[in-house]
């Protein structure tokens, strides 16, 4: 159970970006979109036996020919800027059926990336992931930052369209990041790394669907383009968010009219002053979250 | 413990060039679990080593099966005058990677294994007199060209299907693979209304070709009286109930039921079943 390098390229200071899948796979989207536009270069991989289940199974002709786990895979770009360590995971190594990747077999994955990061004499991390948010599909997703230390904030700050927890209406700076994606963060930083995690905001009502939200994935690009100081075309996020925006309208007007005139309200919600409460009540919102819950308890989340 | 695995053996044993037969303890019609029973009992096979449970099964509790309180169980036997290894355990619902890794260093480091068979059963929609298949699938070129002598089907195409996941067989195919053990895979289509239950002429087809193989010399004249006994049952049951009739007629003309039609089949064939017995 380890890492294998096919090749050790000579990198200077680099930064590591990773990601896993999650909720509307807004990180893993985010990271690979921009792997795939800088054409970053593969160079090793986590080997999956013993965190994984294997995926397909390839017989032909009574010959079994291939049994296909799910990668884990490191890239490297050299910039001008920065040099970059991409790090993708197409699942989380979960244990008991849990949905999202916790204990030791996290644990052990998060070292594993680590170790590589450091290998390459990494000191700074970024992940990805998405934030469920009270917001609506017709807005632009906003970028929760979380960083793993206090010295990064006055950085984070200077983002666009980017928020702390401490900015988020009821927070209080509070919260929690589910599975891998969060777990690098902490683990990086009893490893002295400096890290941040890059959340997307995905509207509650849509955190269930089985349909990725490229909308946030790009709002996340945006800042994670701009504190790497790297230009990148992100058209191709536009495109695939069409696609998608089109399924979500569809679902959308299926949710009974009384919930949706709940939802509808969202989008007249602004965040200009984000310490500051928004139009919507906090009433309001209890209203929604409640409308939310009966829509999908009664099954019509599966849409 | 062997290199660090769970691995508890009791007793030493002797072979020269052995072969190992492993089997689930629920797999579909009982197969793996009476293929395995029965070879033992045939053959005095000896418990000599097990598996120990905690890093892979959920053990929260117990579970309950036909009123009794279960544990799992992972565990080997020895038939040394023929030169064989039976395995019967419980599917392990974590760390299979190093579970399966497990079963081939007992296999490997303590009984000389050289040859791998993995009972499985598959659900087949045709219908209980449609005469037995013995489908394989080798990890090995080998294996292939030794099975050619054999009347078992060898050029199955598949592909896992988009939302499911490989078998754990298939898993445990590809790392004999990756530890040059040449083995295969014994797939016998069991139908639908038989896969909780049990199915004798799925016993017998393994049954067969184990013996056949790997020259066990056994007498399977009496799984001929188990098949007998079942047809006559079911036989029985399509007489008493001409709706279980209907169909399995329709499956004998190859057309296919509705699934609520599948689900009457299976529930009215297991309670004249349970009845009867």
């Amino acid at each position: 159970m380890g890492i294998k390098l096919y090749q050790e390229p000579k990198l200077e200071n680099p930064v590591l970006v990773a990601s896993w899948p999650g909720i509307g796979n807004i990180g893993i989207i985010a990271v690979d979109t921009l792997r795939g536009i800088l054409e970053a270069e593969e160079f090793g991989e986590i080997e999956p036996w013993d965190f994984f289940y294997p995926r397909r199974v390839f017989i032909r002709k009574g010959v079994l020919e291939y049994l296909e786990f799910p990668n884990s895979k490191f890239f490297f770009k050299k910039t001008e800027g920065k040099d970059l360590i991409f790090f993708t995971g197409e699942e989380q190594p979960t244990e008991g059926g849990r949905m999202y990747a916790e204990g030791r077999k996290a644990y052990h994955m998060a070292n594993l990336v680590l170790d590589v990061a450091e290998k390459f004499k990494c000191r700074r991390v970024y992940t990805s992931g998405a934030a469920v948010a009270l917001t609506h599909h017709t807005a632009k997703p906003r970028v929760w930052a979380v960083p793993n230390s206090e010295s990064l904030i006055p950085e984070i700050r200077r983002y666009e369209n980017t928020v702390l927890m401490s900015d988020i209406e009821g927070r209080r700076g509070h919260g929690n990041i589910t599975g891998l994606n969060g777990l690098l963060l902490g683990v990086a930083k009893r490893r002295g790394f400096e890290a941040i995690c890059l959340m997307g905001e995905i509207p509650v009502y849509l955190q269930a669907l089985p349909l990725s939200y490229p909308k946030a994935s790009k709002s996340v690009l945006e800042v994670l383009c701009r504190s790497l100081a790297i230009e990148a075309p992100l058209d191709k996020l536009d495109e695939l968010d069409q696609k998608v925006q089109q399924r979500i309208e569809e679902f959308y007007q299926q949710i009974p009219l009384e919930i949706r005139g709940q939802l509808d309200r969202l989008k007249h919600m602004t965040y200009a002053q984000p310490a500051e409460p928004g139009p919507i009540t906090e009433e309001e919102k209890k209203k929604i979250m409640e409308g939310v819950e009966k829509f999908f308890k009664k099954g019509g989340g599966g849409g | 413990m062997s290199q660090g695995y769970p691995i508890k053996i009791y007793k030493g044993v002797e072979f020269r060039r052995s072969c190992l037969v492993l089997g689930w303890k629920e797999d579909g019609g009982n197969l793996g679990r009476k293929v395995t029973d029965y070879l033992n009992r045939k053959l005095k096979g000896q418990e000599f080593a097990e598996i120990e449970p905690e890093e892979f099964f959920p053990l929260g509790g117990v579970a309950i099966r036909g009123d009794l309180a279960q544990f799992p169980e992972s565990k080997f036997y020895a038939c040394p005058e023929h030169e064989l290894v039976v395995f019967q355990s419980d599917t392990p619902g974590a760390e299979w990677y190093k579970f399966l890794n497990s079963v081939l260093d007992v296999a490997e480091n303590h009984c000389r294994v050289k040859e791998l068979y993995i009972i499985g059963a598959m659900v087949s929609f045709s219908a209980h007199t449609t005469p037995r298949e013995l489908l394989t699938v080798v990890n090995s070129a080998e294996m292939k060209t030794i099975l050619s002598q054999y009347d078992v089907a060898r050029d199955m195409d598949y592909q896992t299907p988009p939302g499911e996941r490989p078998t754990l067989n298939s898993f445990l195919l590809w790392i004999a693979r990756e530890r040059n053990i040449p083995g295969v895979s014994l797939w016998v289509p069991i139908p639908f209304y038989l896969a909780a239950m049990e199915d004798a002429q799925a016993h017998k087809k393994v049954l067969s070709f184990l013996n056949q193989r790997l020259d066990l010399k056994i007498d399977l004249s009496d799984l001929d009286q188990e098949i007998r006994e079942q047809n006559e049952q079911l036989a029985l049951a399509r007489s008493r109930f001409p709706q279980i009739d209907d169909y399995i007629n329709r499956l004998e003309s190859n057309l296919m039921l509705s699934e609520e039609e599948n689900e009457e089949l299976i529930r009215r064939i297991e309670e004249f079943l349970k009845e009867e017995a």
